[in-house]
C-alpha cells in the first residue's frame, strides 16, 4: 500500500504534465486550410495545440525535424473487417441487429499494425454483408499494442451494416447440409425484410410506451420482454445509430433512400455504391454520404456498371464521397485511390486528399475530432518522405491522440532484435523438445 | 436402455476392484505429511476413520483399531481437485432444447429453436456418466476431486463436484450445483448464434430474459388478474440464483481478450463469477483482483513441422511461451487461482503443473492451487483442500515429492475408502497419446474442380484436443481455416476463399479422408463443387 503511494506521489507531476511534440519545417497538407509550406504542428497530449508557419513550442518539447517531408491527418478508412475475432458475419437470420463487433474485436490482427504503416488511423469495422440488416458496427483507431477496449473510440456514433443485392441474398441460395434454405433470396425479400424490422420495432417502442403508461397510471403491469434486436431498431428511429448501407446497383440505392423517408430513417453512408454515379442526385438529396472503391468492377455481376469516374462524378454532384478498403491490403494505401480520382475524372488535389480523410470523418460523424489537421482536433497524424498522393511517398511516422503507434526507423531497428528473440525462443523449443524426448526413451 | 444395462453392468464389474465396501480406520505413519494447512511434517501421521480425517500431525496417537500402513520415505499429501473438466460427458451431448422467454421477434424465436445441447437448466449431476478408466487415471495422478460440466454448447448447465471413489454418483457428490457454466462456443453455421459476437449478444439476451422473467413472475405472484400469465421456463427459472449472485458463473474463457469480454459480459449482468482457461491471464493479471481463475495447464505446444514454426510470426511464438507464467504471473499478484486441466486428458495434468513450476510458481503454491485454493473458491474448504481433522479423507500418497518429475502416486483414500491403481500406468500412456499425431495432420494439396477451371488450394492440417485446426493458402488467397472437424474419416472445414472480389465468400469443405488421399464437396455461394486431393511429403 505505501510502496503504491509513493509510486503515485511520482507519478502525479508526470501525469499532470502532458507530453509536447513539435513537429516542424514540413509541408502541412491541413486539408480543411489549405497547404501550409514550411509549417509546424504542435501536439499538446493528445490532442494538436497549434498549426502554422510560426508556431513556438516549450523548451521541453519533443522536436521532431520534418525539412522535405509532408504531415497529412490520418487516413480514415469506412469500409474494414479487419480486429475482429471468429466470422465477421452472423449468418443465421436475415436481421442480426443484436449483435455487436465491439464484442468481437481483438487486438492480435497485424493488419492494425500494416495499415499505420500505411498511414490509417481510425476505421469503421463493419459486420459482413450475409445479411439484410447485419450487426452493430465499431468504429476504433489502430492503437496497436494497447486493449481494444482503447481502440473503441469512446463518443463515436453507434453504427450498423445494412446490405442489399447479392450478397444477403445468394448467402441464401446454399444452405448447410441438413438445412432448409433461409430467406431472403431475392431483391424484393432483402427490402420487406427491412421494411417488416421497421415494423416491428415500431410495435415494440408501442408495447413499451405502453408499459410505461401503466406504470404512470399506478397500474400494475409487466415490463415487456428487453429485444436487443427490436431495441437496436428502435434506436435507429430515434437516431441514435447510422446506417452504412451496402449497395451496388441504383435501383436498389434508391429502394432503400425511398424505404428509409416512408419508415423514417436516415442512410448515413452507402457502402461500395458502385453505380452511384446514375444516382448521385438522389444520393445527395436524401443527405446519404458515399464510401466506394476507385477502380474495382466486374468482379460479380451488380460490379459490371462500375466506372473509376464514380467518385469524381459523385464529387461533382454533391455526394460527401470517400474512397475506403474492404480489405486489409488496401487499407494499407488508401492514399493512391485518392490519388486516382485525380487521373479519372480531374478531381482537384484538395478533394482528393478529403476522400480519404475529412469526408470520410464526415461520413462517421466525428469530424469534430479527426479527419483534418486543425488546433482543437486529435492529434492523429502521418508524417511521409513525400508528398501522399504519390507513389513514390511512403510513411515515416504516424501518431494517433499524440503517440506515436508506427515509426519506420524504429520499425527497421527493432527488426534485429525481433530476429534474435524469435531464434531464441524456437531454439529454446527445439532444445525442450529434443530433452523430453530422450526422457521418453528409457 | 441397452446403454445404462450395460453401464450398470461396468460398474458391478469395476467393483471388484475396490478394497473394500465399508470405510474403515487407517493410521498412515511414517510419512512425510503435507497437510497443505501447515507446513509439511516428516514421520508426520494422518489417521483416518468412517471416512474422515481424525487426526493429522507429527504427534497424533494411533488409534488401536486402525490397520496401520507404513509409508516410510514416501509422501502424503490431501487429494488433488481439477477444478474445470468434463469428465463423464460426451463431446456433443444431445440434450433438451432451451424454453427462451417471452416475446416475438426472430432472435427470440432462434433462441427456442431446440439445439442439441445443454442450457442453464441442465444439471451435471443428473446426467454425468464417469467411466472407470476416466476415473481410474485421473486418481491415478492424485485427483480425487473434479468439478465436471459439459464442455459443449453456450450455457453448459450447472457443474457437479464430485469425488472420484466408489458408489453411485448420489453417494459422491460434494457440491451441486457448484456453478453455472458458460463457454463462448458458437453454435453450426445458420443456427443462431453462429459466430463469436453472436454468442455475446445471445447470453446477454438469455440474462436479459432472466430478469424478465423474473421481473414477470414476481409481479404475477403478486396479482395475476387483468395480467397476461408468464410463461414457464426451467431454464430461465435456473438464473435465478444466478441473478441473486447465489450461484457463481465458470466463464471458460481462455486468451486475454475472451477473459475480458467474460468481464464485460459479468460486470453488465452483476454476476459473482470465475475465470477458467484464463492461459492468457499473464497479460491482465492487475486487473483480475476478485476474480477467481481456473488456469488451464493444458499448454499451447509449437507446430510439429520446422517451416510452420519457423513462420510463424514472434509475438504468436512468445504467447505461447508466456502462458506457462500465468500462475506464477498471477500468484505475484495475489490472484485467488487454481489449476484446473480444462481441455486437457488426464495425463496432460501433472506435466502442465510442472512447467508451470518451471515458470517461476513454487512446488508449495501449485500444491494450494490443487488443493484448498479450489476448495476455496467453490465454497468447500471446510470439507476438502487440506490434510485436517473433521475434512473429508481424500488422501493420496506418492513416492517422491508429487510434483517431481518422476513421483508416482502409489496409494489412493477416497472417503476414507482406498481404491486400488492401475497396475499399469495408465496416465503415462495417456500422456503419449496426446502427443500423437492424427491421421489429417499435415499438408494437402486439393484441387477444387470449377466450371471456371481447377482451383488449386494447399491446407496444412492439425488435430489437437479433438479440434482441427490450420491453414490455406493458394488460388483463393491464405488464411486461417475455421469450423474444422474431423472424426477419423469425415473431415469439415471452411475457408474464407478471396476471390479477386472486394468481399471473401466462405467454402465449405466436406469429405473423407483415406490413407494419403482426401476427398469430397465444397459447398460455395456459387454453387456446390468437387473436390480431392493428397498429402504433399
Amino acid at each position: 500500500m505505501r510502496k503504491t503511494l509513493l509510486a503515485l506521489a511520482f507519478a502525479l507531476p508526470l501525469f499532470a504534465q502532458e507530453r509536447v511534440t513539435l513537429i516542424r519545417n514540413a509541408t502541412i497538407l491541413t486539408v480543411t486550410n489549405g497547404v501550409i509550406e514550411n509549417g509546424s504542428v504542435l501536439i499538446r497530449g493528445a490532442k494538436i495545440a497549434a498549426v502554422g508557419r510560426d508556431v513556438s513550442a516549450p523548451a521541453n518539447a519533443r522536436v521532431i525535424d520534418a525539412t522535405g517531408k509532408f504531415v497529412m491527418p490520418g487516413i480514415i478508412d469506412t469500409h474494414s473487417h479487419a480486429g475482429v475475432e471468429g466470422s465477421v458475419n452472423e449468418v443465421s437470420l436475415p436481421n442480426t441487429g443484436m449483435v455487436r463487433i465491439q464484442d468481437a474485436l481483438t487486438n492480435d490482427d497485424i493488419s492494425a499494425y500494416r495499415q499505420l504503416a500505411g498511414g490509417t488511423t481510425a476505421a469503421l469495422i463493419l459486420h459482413g454483408s450475409a445479411n439484410a440488416i447485419g450487426g452493430q458496427s465499431q468504429i476504433v483507431k489502430w492503437k496497436w499494442g494497447r486493449p481494444v477496449s482503447e481502440w473503441i473510440v469512446p463518443d463515436a456514433p453507434r453504427t450498423i451494416k445494412f446490405a442489399l443485392g447479392e450478397n444477403p441474398k445468394s448467402a441464401n441460395f446454399r444452405p448447410p447440409e441438413g438445412q432448409q434454405r433461409q430467406y431472403p433470396a431475392t431483391r424484393m425479400g432483402v427490402e420487406e425484410v427491412i421494411r417488416k424490422s421497421f415494423t416491428d420495432a415500431r410495435d415494440y417502442m408501442a408495447a413499451w410506451d405502453e408499459y410505461e403508461a401503466k406504470r404512470k397510471r399506478n397500474e400494475t403491469a409487466i415490463p415487456p420482454r428487453r429485444d436487443l434486436l427490436m431495441e437496436t431498431m428502435a434506436d435507429i428511429l430515434r437516431g441514435k445509430i447510422d446506417i452504412h448501407a451496402h449497395s451496388y446497383r441504383s435501383d436498389e440505392i434508391v429502394m432503400l433512400l425511398n424505404l428509409a423517408d416512408e419508415m423514417g430513417f436516415k442512410v448515413r453512408e452507402l457502402q461500395h455504391v458502385l453505380e452511384g454515379y446514375k444516382v448521385a442526385r438522389e444520393i445527395a438529396k436524401h443527405g446519404a454520404g458515399a464510401g466506394t472503391f476507385i477502380d474495382w468492377w466486374g468482379y460479380k455481376a451488380e460490379a459490371y456498371d462500375a466506372t473509376p469516374y464514380n467518385v469524381a462524378l459523385m464529387l461533382r454532384n454533391g455526394v460527401l464521397t470517400s474512397v475506403n478498403s474492404d480489405s486489409d491490403e488496401l487499407a494499407r494505401h488508401l492514399n493512391h485511390d485518392a490519388a486516382k480520382a485525380i487521373k479519372y475524372g480531374g478531381v482537384s488535389e484538395e478533394d482528393a486528399l478529403r476522400v480519404c480523410t475529412i469526408n470520410a470523418a464526415k461520413q462517421l460523424r466525428l469530424d469534430h475530432r479527426i479527419g483534418s489537421i486543425e488546433a482543437g482536433k486529435d492529434a492523429d497524424l502521418v508524417i511521409w518522405t513525400g508528398h501522399p498522393l504519390s507513389t513514390y511517398s511512403r510513411v515515416e511516422t504516424t501518431f494517433i491522440e499524440g503517440e506515436i503507434y508506427f515509426d519506420r526507423q524504429q520499425d527497421l531497428a527493432r527488426r534485429e532484435a525481433n530476429r534474435k528473440e524469435k531464434e531464441e525462443r524456437l531454439k529454446k523449443e527445439a532444445d525442450d523438445a529434443a530433452k523430453t524426448k530422450k526422457e521418453r526413451k528409457p | 436402455m441397452k446403454l445404462r444395462r450395460l453401464v450398470a453392468f461396468a460398474f458391478l464389474l469395476s467393483s471388484v476392484t475396490l478394497y473394500a465396501d465399508a470405510p474403515g480406520v487407517y493410521a498412515l505413519t511414517g510419512a512425510t505429511v503435507h497437510p497443505v494447512s501447515g507446513p509439511a511434517v516428516a514421520n508426520g501421521v494422518v489417521v483416518i476413520r468412517n471416512g474422515l480425517i481424525e487426526a493429522a500431525g507429527p504427534s497424533a496417537a494411533i488409534p488401536p483399531d486402525a490397520t496401520v500402513i507404513d509409508l516410510a520415505g514416501m509422501h502424503v499429501y490431501p487429494g488433488l481437485i481439477d477444478a474445470q473438466t468434463s469428465l463423464g460427458f460426451a463431446a456433443a451431448p444431445a440434450r433438451r432444447g432451451f424454453g427462451g422467454g417471452g416475446g416475438g421477434g426472430a432472435a427470440a424465436r432462434a433462441q427456442t429453436e431446440r439445439p442439441a445441447e445443454p442450457t442453464p437448466d441442465f444439471l451435471a449431476v443428473r446426467n454425468a456418466n464417469i467411466s472407470d478408466d476416466d476415473a481410474e487415471a485421473r486418481r491415478a495422478i492424485g485427483v480425487t476431486t473434479v468439478v465436471t460440466a459439459p464442455a459443449s454448447g453456450i450455457f453448459n448447465g450447472q457443474s457437479a463436484i464430485v469425488n472420484l471413489g466408489s458408489g453411485p454418483i448420489e453417494s459422491r457428490v460434494i457440491k451441486s450445483p457448484a456453478a453455472l457454466q458458460i463457454s463462448f462456443n458458437p453454435r453450426s453455421t445458420w443456427t443462431y448464434p453462429d459466430s463469436l459476437m453472436g454468442v455475446v449478444s445471445y447470453i446477454r439476451q438469455t440474462f436479459f430474459d432472466a430478469q424478465q422473467h423474473v421481473a414477470a413472475t414476481e409481479i404475477y405472484g403478486r396479482s395475476p388478474a387483468g395480467l397476461e400469465r408468464p410463461r414457464e421456463s426451467a431454464a430461465l427459472d435456473a438464473l435465478r440464483p444466478v441473478l441473486r449472485r447465489d450461484l457463481p458463473v465458470v466463464f471458460v474463457a481462455d486468451s486475454e481478450t475472451m477473459m475480458r469480454r467474460a468481464m464485460a459480459i459479468a460486470k453488465e449482468m452483476n454476476l459473482r463469477y470465475v475465470l477458467s482457461g484464463a492461459r492468457g491471464g499473464y497479460e491482465l493479471a492487475s486487473e483480475l483482483k476478485n476474480i477467481p481463475v481456473l488456469v488451464s495447464v493444458k499448454w499451447p505446444t509449437a507446430p510439429g513441422d520446422k517451416e510452420e514454426r519457423e513462420e510463424q510470426p514472434l509475438r504468436v511464438i512468445r504467447d505461447r511461451q508466456l502462458q506457462p507464467t500465468t500462475p506464477s504471473v498471477l500468484q505475484k499478484n495475489g490472484i485467488s487461482f487454481a489449476l484446473v486441466s480444462g481441455p486437457g486428458k488426464a495425463g496432460d495434468f501433472l506435466p502442465g503443473i510442472r512447467k508451470a513450476i518451471e515458470n517461476g510458481l513454487s512446488a508449495e503454491d501449485a500444491l494450494r492451487a490443487t488443493t484448498i485454493a479450489p476448495a476455496r473458491i467453490f465454497g468447500i474448504d471446510r470439507q476438502l483442500g487440506s490434510l485436517e481433522r473433521g475434512k473429508i479423507a481424500n488422501v493420496i500418497v506418492s513416492d517422491k515429492p508429487l510434483f517431481d518429475k518422476d513421483a508416482k502416486v502409489k496409494r489412493v483414500f477416497v472417503d476414507g475408502r482406498e481404491i486400488r491403481l492401475p497396475a499399469d500406468d495408465r496416465a503415462a500412456r495417456d500422456e503419449a497419446a496426446a502427443g500423437a499425431a492424427s491421421p489429417i495432420d499435415g499438408t494437402w494439396a486439393l484441387t477444387v474442380r470449377t466450371p471456371e477451371g481447377n482451383v488449386a488450394i494447399q491446407v496444412t492440417l492439425r488435430v489437437e484436443d479433438g479440434k482441427l485446426s490450420g491453414t490455406f493458402s493458394g488460388d483463393r488467397g491464405a488464411g486461417d481455416i475455421r469450423g474444422g472437424s474431423f472424426d477419423g474419416t469425415a473431415v469439415d472445414f471452411t475457408i474464407s476463399a478471396q476471390n479477386n472480389e472486394a468481399e471473401a465468400s466462405d467454402w465449405v469443405f466436406r469429405g473423407t479422408v483415406s490413407g494419403d488421399t482426401m476427398n469430397g464437396n465444397v459447398a460455395t455461394t456459387l454453387g456446390s463443387f468437387e473436390f480431392s486431393g493428397s498429402r504433399s511429403k
